[in-house]
């Protein structure tokens, strides 16, 4: 007997009847902490799977979008300003549905919106019809014939675009991005999971060494409610670990091979579309400004391909993925993309916009124009075919977590149950 | 039309939406009564070909703009003072413009101004008697060119640079801290080395001739294409010697623009800019002149030259022939003190918070086609709270005090005579938002 009275440690040696009692309690108590304490974290990561799924990554899309729907908008605004007739119905169509795209993304955006947001959002909310007032005077003096006053007006937009609602759009989804990468961290992040199954591994320790003082004080070799309440604790672990496994598994090759080099190529398309930008504004100003050639040339660096570049670094990530060949064809745009982008600020410098023109706006093949939609289209399909990958993946992860949360608080109860009913069971003979 | 994405927008909310991105940007400002449109506008100088332009100038456009700059300001100033009305009130109200002193500090201050050579002559009248008033401040003042004016802008190497032409949205996005302040109101004018003509002769010209002799495409005087727009004219078979501007300059951008504006040739083939890749033009290398001083120089020194230069620079050119250009409605105009205020006054209601507007070739029909505001580069961080102070209250002063007669007509070379346009003051509204511009700088 005096081997088993470690159990309950007490200061005195104490009778059995009160001994029982006291590890009735213990054990009723830690099943429940369990169950507490195991559901909770099944909780977390299943909120934190749904977050990934149902609103970071949406939000980091629409985020991405917005961005994409802005900068177009004013690509396709000042180049329809700066080509001919022919070309204005098509980009007009196209800077609308621009427009139109990137106000359902802010409406998206705001829905959600988190205090951290409000600010950036607003300054978009107030400084989109600030710049369609703009783009829209533009037009309407230059239809009228008067192209000089249009043309200020076109630079007021572009202004207003760069300096306001683009600068925005970027913060909005580096924030959305962090979040989307907490969430993920979240989901898959180990500290609470260790810390139940410590608890469980504690608690079938205390039911097997209550199970053995029971069997030798009693002379009963099987307590049945004691032995329920392990097989159950152990179902129920062997199941939290198999979720916790599946579900991390998931998210983790949804986050690995789908939204980080989704982010990665949604920097990349930034960061060109941010060169493209400069190029068209670069031709509209006249500014003669060599700084532009300087950032092209950092965009470039960032972008790549090369070693640590962005379109690398997204290849890396994607590789075995749908998305790699998409990403090897951009690699191959952006190459082409800098050919031409290199003789345009040579040509702005010597002032021969004529050519400089041609080459920035025209749709004919070689100028800069459908090299950059090149590039923007392969991106784009890279960065849609990763996100199905992290769609498809990070789902399956949320998945694993289904029913689980409940089922851990059955176990939980059945457990609390299990080690009352057999252990009052012994307490009754002492009565 | 792009405007129709706008269309789901109500109208009021377009303004609100409008005037909460300028609190945004620091742009609320007071509105100044318009007395403008009842002042007088003056006849038009609307010269037929080979006949003197009348003479005699009209009444300033808006000749009480100081007062109505600086009355609500200081109304609005004495208004929310807890004191008594009095004289002291007067003063302090006085004091206070659109929320910052009016007056420089009391301790010795230099700010620097280079660019603009066509503003350079009412800059330096400025800048004397401003010093003057308070000799305390001194202000350098350098005729480099509007590109150096905006060079030095940007790299904070002067404080205020002076340009023909507003910031590019390029050097804008690249230095979002630059501002451009309208000062005044100009225009640039072609003038025309051919003895042979009776004096106050003013050969019509329009934008295609002009783009033809400046790409050497007309090489003679006598050219039917310039004959035909001067049919009373006996014009001489003088080689055309088209001189530009080879210094970075805002005259060229307004000049440029204008032939931009109506001749799809050159607009296609060279554009506008403060720098232009010109056309090489046969048996004449070296056709550029630096500044103003340089053109007007050249094409005195030169038979058969025609030259765009600043309106500052017409008691120079005297002894040159002068062209009346073809606006948009296809009346030519001279430069007058009514012709510029006409062809400004379709773009007052429509500059927009940061000023930058371009005003070549406009809808006016009595309007003369190449007018300009004269900016002032500023940047909104200066490097001391002083230097700041002072330089809102210099450019405040300069579009109030500054706008009068005694300046804008009156740069150095003695009073103009009247058949001679001096600068043009800004329109009250315009003004305002300068000022509103002006308070930015902290």
């Amino acid at each position: 007997m005096a081997t088993v009275t470690t159990m309950p440690k007490a200061p005195a040696p104490a009778s059995a009847p009160a001994r029982l009692r006291t590890l009735l309690i213990v054990l009723v108590t830690g099943c429940l902490a369990w169950g507490v304490v195991a559901g909770w974290t099944v909780s977390q990561h299943a909120s934190a799977a749904d977050d990934v799924v149902g609103t970071s990554e949406p939000l980091s899309l629409d985020a991405q979008q917005l961005y994409r729907s802005l900068s177009d908008a004013d690509i396709t605004a000042t180049t329809a300003f700066l080509s001919g007739v022919q070309e204005r119905l098509a980009m007009r169509q196209r800077y609308t549905a621009d427009i139109s795209g990137a106000a359902a993304d802010l409406a998206a955006l705001k829905a959600a919106e988190s205090r951290a947001q409000a600010g950036r959002l607003s300054a978009i909310a107030a400084g989109l019809p600030v710049y369609t007032d703009y783009v829209a005077r533009a037009v309407t003096w230059n239809a009228a014939g008067y192209q000089s006053p249009g043309a200020s007006f076109m630079q007021n937009a572009s202004v207003e675009m760069h300096l306001v609602l683009l600068p925005a759009a970027r913060s909005i989804y580096a924030q959305e991005s962090a979040q989307l990468r907490a969430s993920s961290a979240e989901a898959t992040g180990l500290p609470w999971i260790v810390v139940a199954l410590v608890l469980a591994l504690i608690i079938g320790y205390g039911l097997l060494r209550t199970q053995r003082w029971v069997s030798l004080r009693t002379h009963r070799v099987v307590n049945y409610g004691l032995l329920g309440a392990t097989v159950v604790l152990l179902v129920g672990v062997i199941w939290l670990v198999a979720a916790f496994a599946v579900a991390r598994g998931d998210l983790s090759k949804g986050v690995n091979h789908g939204s980080a080099p989704a982010e990665t190529l949604a920097q990349a398309d930034i960061a060109a579309a941010q060169a493209r930008g400069d190029e068209v504004l670069n031709l509209i100003s006249r500014s003669g400004d060599t700084s532009f050639e300087q950032d092209f040339a950092k965009v470039r660096a960032q972008l790549g391909p090369g070693h640590g570049t962005l379109l690398s670094t997204a290849a890396a990530s994607s590789s075995g993925e749908p998305g790699a060949r998409w990403v090897a064809a951009a690699g191959r745009d952006a190459r082409t993309w800098y050919g031409v982008n290199q003789h345009l600020y040579s040509l702005d410098l010597a002032a021969n916009y004529a050519k400089e023109t041609q080459l920035v706006v025209q749709s004919a093949p070689g100028s800069s124009a459908p090299e950059f939609s090149s590039l923007e289209r392969d991106l784009g399909r890279a960065i849609t075919a990763d996100q199905v990958v992290f769609s498809s993946a990070a789902s399956a992860g949320r998945d694993a977590f289904g029913g689980l949360e409940a089922g851990i608080i059955v176990v939980a109860l059945l457990m609390a149950a299990g080690c009352a009913w057999g252990l009052s069971r012994r307490l009754a003979e002492y009565r | 039309m792009f405007g129709d994405v706008m269309a789901g927008v109500p109208h009021n909310r377009q303004r609100s939406l409008v005037r909460a991105t300028m609190r945004r940007h620091g742009k609320e400002h007071r509105l100044v009564v318009h007395r403008a449109s009842r002042e007088a506008r003056g006849s038009g100088r609307t010269v037929p070909a080979g006949r003197t332009a009348p003479a005699g100038r009209t009444g300033r456009p808006w000749p009480l703009l100081a007062t109505a700059v600086a009355l609500p300001l200081a109304l609005a100033a004495g208004c929310s003072s807890a004191s008594p009305p009095g004289p002291v009130n007067a003063a302090a109200a006085a004091a206070r413009g659109g929320g910052f002193p009016l007056t420089p500090g009391p301790g010795p201050q230099t700010l620097s101004e280079t660019g603009s050579t066509l503003l350079y002559p009412l800059f330096r009248t400025w800048a004397t008697a401003y010093h003057g008033q308070h000799s305390q401040v001194t202000i350098p003042t350098g005729a480099t060119g509007s590109g150096k004016g905006i060079a030095g802008a940007v790299a904070g190497t002067v404080d205020i640079g002076a340009s023909d032409a507003y910031l590019s949205s390029g050097t804008l996005v690249q230095n979002p801290r630059l501002l451009n302040i309208p000062l005044a109101v100009s225009a640039q004018q072609v003038y025309y080395n051919l003895p042979s003509l009776s004096p106050g002769t003013h050969l019509r010209l329009d934008p295609q001739v002009l783009s033809e002799m400046y790409q050497g495409q007309i090489t003679r005087w006598n050219a039917p294409a310039i004959a035909s727009l001067n049919p009373r004219v006996n014009l001489p078979g003088t080689r055309v010697v088209p001189l530009h501007r080879s210094d970075s300059s805002g005259d060229t951008f307004l000049f440029t623009s204008y032939l931009s504006a109506q001749d799809a040739a050159w607009s296609n083939a060279f554009g506008y800019g403060t720098v232009v890749n010109w056309p090489g033009i046969a048996g004449h290398p070296g056709l550029g002149r630096m500044g103003n001083p340089g053109m007007v120089a050249g094409c005195h020194q030169q038979v058969g030259c025609v030259a765009y230069v600043g309106l500052s620079y017409a008691q120079q050119a005297r002894g040159l022939g002068e062209a009346q250009l073809q606006n948009r409605a296809g009346t030519y105009q001279l430069p007058s003190n009514a012709s510029i205020p006409a062809a400004m006054q379709p773009f007052v209601s429509s500059t927009p918070p940061n000023e930058t507007i371009s005003m070549i070739d406009g809808p006016a029909a009595q309007g003369y086609p190449i007018v300009n505001y004269e900016y002032a580069v500023v940047s909104t961080r200066q490097p001391t709270a002083a230097k700041a102070r002072d330089l809102r209250a210099f450019l405040h002063w300069v579009i109030t005090a500054g706008q009068s007669s005694q300046y804008l007509d009156d740069f150095g070379s003695g009073p103009l005579p009247p058949s001679i346009p001096g600068f043009q003051p800004l329109p009250p509204s315009v003004a305002a938002l300068s000022d509103a511009q002006i308070a930015e700088i902290k």
